[in-house]
């Protein structure tokens, strides 16, 4: 958590990060992620792609804190006020016994916000993702995407200065999915139109398309185990919409990095042809 | 040109607006029900196939089956004298030390055992003997070591129900979602946090499962205990007299114990709606 001068703008900064998961009946050593470097500026918008099992989730929760590293550091800018991290889980992820203001607060209340108080710096949050009027209900009341943006809020409400997104929005239909990418980038230049530092953003997705038209950067990772392979800068226009798809810069990128991740499993594939010895 | 419509159902709200509204639906079905019963009853153990001897060749017979006339007038009898409070009071304390007993007891050691692997694999195997042994054969230790009189009988009162506390607690405690608790913990919440936040909630329909059947079967150790060692309480009064052919008091006796039965139900019901306001309902 402490940061080194050269390192000043640097929301977070991954060195030679490796992740063994140990089995516990077996002893045996699972590698998951092998050595990986990664350096996110602050208010960067990053996406990590990569095959099923590289160990994208693995290194989210490293860096939430929820696993700790066999080898290497994660150091994550840490912030003088609200927390320094916080994830935007996947689908189902809210708690059904929770009313959705309950929810959204919940981060407050584990730091020891009252709950009125906790409450109070919800309510914002709650309109800012568009469920204003619906903070009584609980999450049986609302529909997937609206149990997504909940989602959003409960992370967006602790003030992380990096909000880390494991496939957010992958249990949603074409269209909702599309609707919450554009929300999601109005929502992040909403947050910093309030007053607040741009945040930061680590996001994972399988869909190459939402990365593209999310991201500053996408990275892509290899196969299991995971390193990183290639960091690609998408230098599209801001603010975007959804009509950016449509263009031919759009579309290379898009097949650029289809290319490195299709290579990724035929590597894949033949290493799982291959390994019976 | 005339073609057939195809049938259809109307699902639309019509067909509930059509149907007559009764106020309080559960109470008027659950009356109707028993008033029901008693009427037939009544009618069958009147309806003498030989008139000669009557209440012996009835429909039903009047000595073994009684008939809610023949009970309504015992009732007032033994209630008037005073002769039945005695039997209740001491029913009512053997079940409600051995109840609470076994709600708060039951419902904290199944929480440790959901909680700590190791307390529980420590002592899986004794919980189960319990559990599949028939209190009843345990009564005659408990009345070596406690005696005959209230302690004996709330001891076993409570052996009867605190496993159904305990084990349902438990498997709620370890039906928390992994999910769950990783949020809570990427939240930084702390170990009391956690218990409140995500394992009460998850484990509480469990524990009411768990009340409500501790409720039955407490009641069934009152009267189990009553009918072993006792000179006094609802199910000695039963015991009695059903030794002497009296058969109207025997169900007096059982009047109590239904009546009580629902009266418990109906707590655990209230407090289970105070904790389900989270769930879809399934009915309406
Ligand atoms: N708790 C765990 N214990 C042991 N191995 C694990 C554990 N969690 C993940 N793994 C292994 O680590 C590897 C990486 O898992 P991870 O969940 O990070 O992959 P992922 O890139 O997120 O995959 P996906 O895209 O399918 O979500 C997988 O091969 C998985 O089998
Ligand atoms: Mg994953």
């Amino acid at each position: 958590m402490t940061s080194a001068p050269a390192t000043q703008d640097l929301a977070l900064s991954a060195r030679g990060v490796r992740m063994e998961y140990l089995d516990r009946g077996t002893r045996e050593r699972f590698v998951a992620i092998e050595s990986l470097d990664l350096d996110i500026k602050q208010g960067e918008f990053v996406t990590i792609v990569g095959p099923s099992g590289c160990g994208k989730s693995t290194f989210v929760k490293l860096v939430n804190g929820l696993l700790s590293a066999s080898q290497g550091e994660i150091l994550v800018r840490s912030v003088a006020k609200g927390k320094s991290d916080a994830m935007v889980f996947q689908d189902s992820a809210l708690f059904p016994w929770y009313k959705i203001i309950d929810n959204v607060s919940y981060g407050l209340v584990c730091a020891g916000v009252s709950k009125k108080q906790a409450h109070e710096r919800a309510m914002p949050l709650i309109k800012l993702v568009g469920l204003g009027g619906f903070e009584n209900k609980y999450p049986y009341q609302l529909s997937g995407g609206m149990q997504q943006r909940a989602n959003l809020a409960r992370a967006l409400c602790v003030d992380p200065a990096i909000l880390l997104m494991d496939e957010p929005f992958a249990a949603l239909d074409a269209q909702t999915r599309e609707v919450m990418q554009a929300e999601l980038l109005r929502i992040w230049r909403g947050a910093e139109a309030e007053g607040g530092a741009r945040k930061t953003v680590l996001f994972i997705t399988h869909q190459i398309e939402e990365a593209v038209f999310l991201s500053d950067r996408v990275v892509v990772m290899s196969a299991r185990p995971g390193r990183i392979m290639e960091d690609i800068r998408i230098d599209l226009p801001r603010p975007r919409d959804l009509h950016v798809k449509r263009t031919p810069e759009f579309q290379e990128y898009q097949e650029q990095i289809w290319q490195l991740i299709a290579s990724q499993l035929k590597a894949a594939a033949s290493q799982f042809g291959g390994s019976k010895e | 040109m005339t073609v057939a419509a195809p049938a259809m159902t109307s699902r639309g709200p019509e067909r509930s607006r059509r149907r007559i509204k009764i106020p309080n639906e559960r109470l008027f079905y659950a009356v109707l029900g028993f008033v029901g019963l008693l009427v037939v009853w009544e009618f069958a153990s009147n309806f003498d196939l030989d008139p000669s001897t009557p209440g012996v060749q009835g429909l039903v017979k009047r000595i073994l089956m009684s008939a809610p006339t023949l009970i309504w007038k015992a009732g007032v009898e033994d209630f008037s004298s005073g002769a039945i409070w005695p039997h209740i009071t001491i029913s009512l304390q053997e079940w409600f030390y051995g109840f609470i007993i076994s709600c708060f007891l039951g419902i904290s050691l199944g929480l440790s055992l959901g909680w700590f692997r190791r307390f529980r694999l420590a002592t899986q195997p004794l919980v189960s003997a319990l559990y599949s042994t028939p209190t009843i054969a345990l009564f005659p230790l408990i009345v070596l070591i406690a005696g005959i009189g209230l302690e004996s009988k709330v001891i076993l009162v409570v052996l009867a129900s605190i496993f159904a506390v305990i084990i349902n607690t438990m498997v709620g405690v370890q039906s928390v979602s992994w999910k769950h608790l990783e949020i809570a913990s990427s939240f930084g919440a702390s170990q009391t946090q956690i218990v409140r936040s995500v394992v009460l909630p998850t484990t509480i329909p469990f524990i009411l499962t768990g009340v409500r059947l501790a409720a039955g079967r407490s009641l069934v150790g009152v009267v189990v205990a009553e009918f072993q060692a006792a000179n006094q309480g609802v199910g000695f009064y039963i015991a009695l007299n059903g030794q002497t052919l009296n058969t109207a008091r025997v169900f007096i006796g059982l009047v109590l114990l239904g009546g009580f039965g629902i009266f418990v139900g109906e707590l655990v019901r209230l407090v289970e709606n105070r904790f389900d306001a989270w769930r879809p309902s399934i009915h309406r």
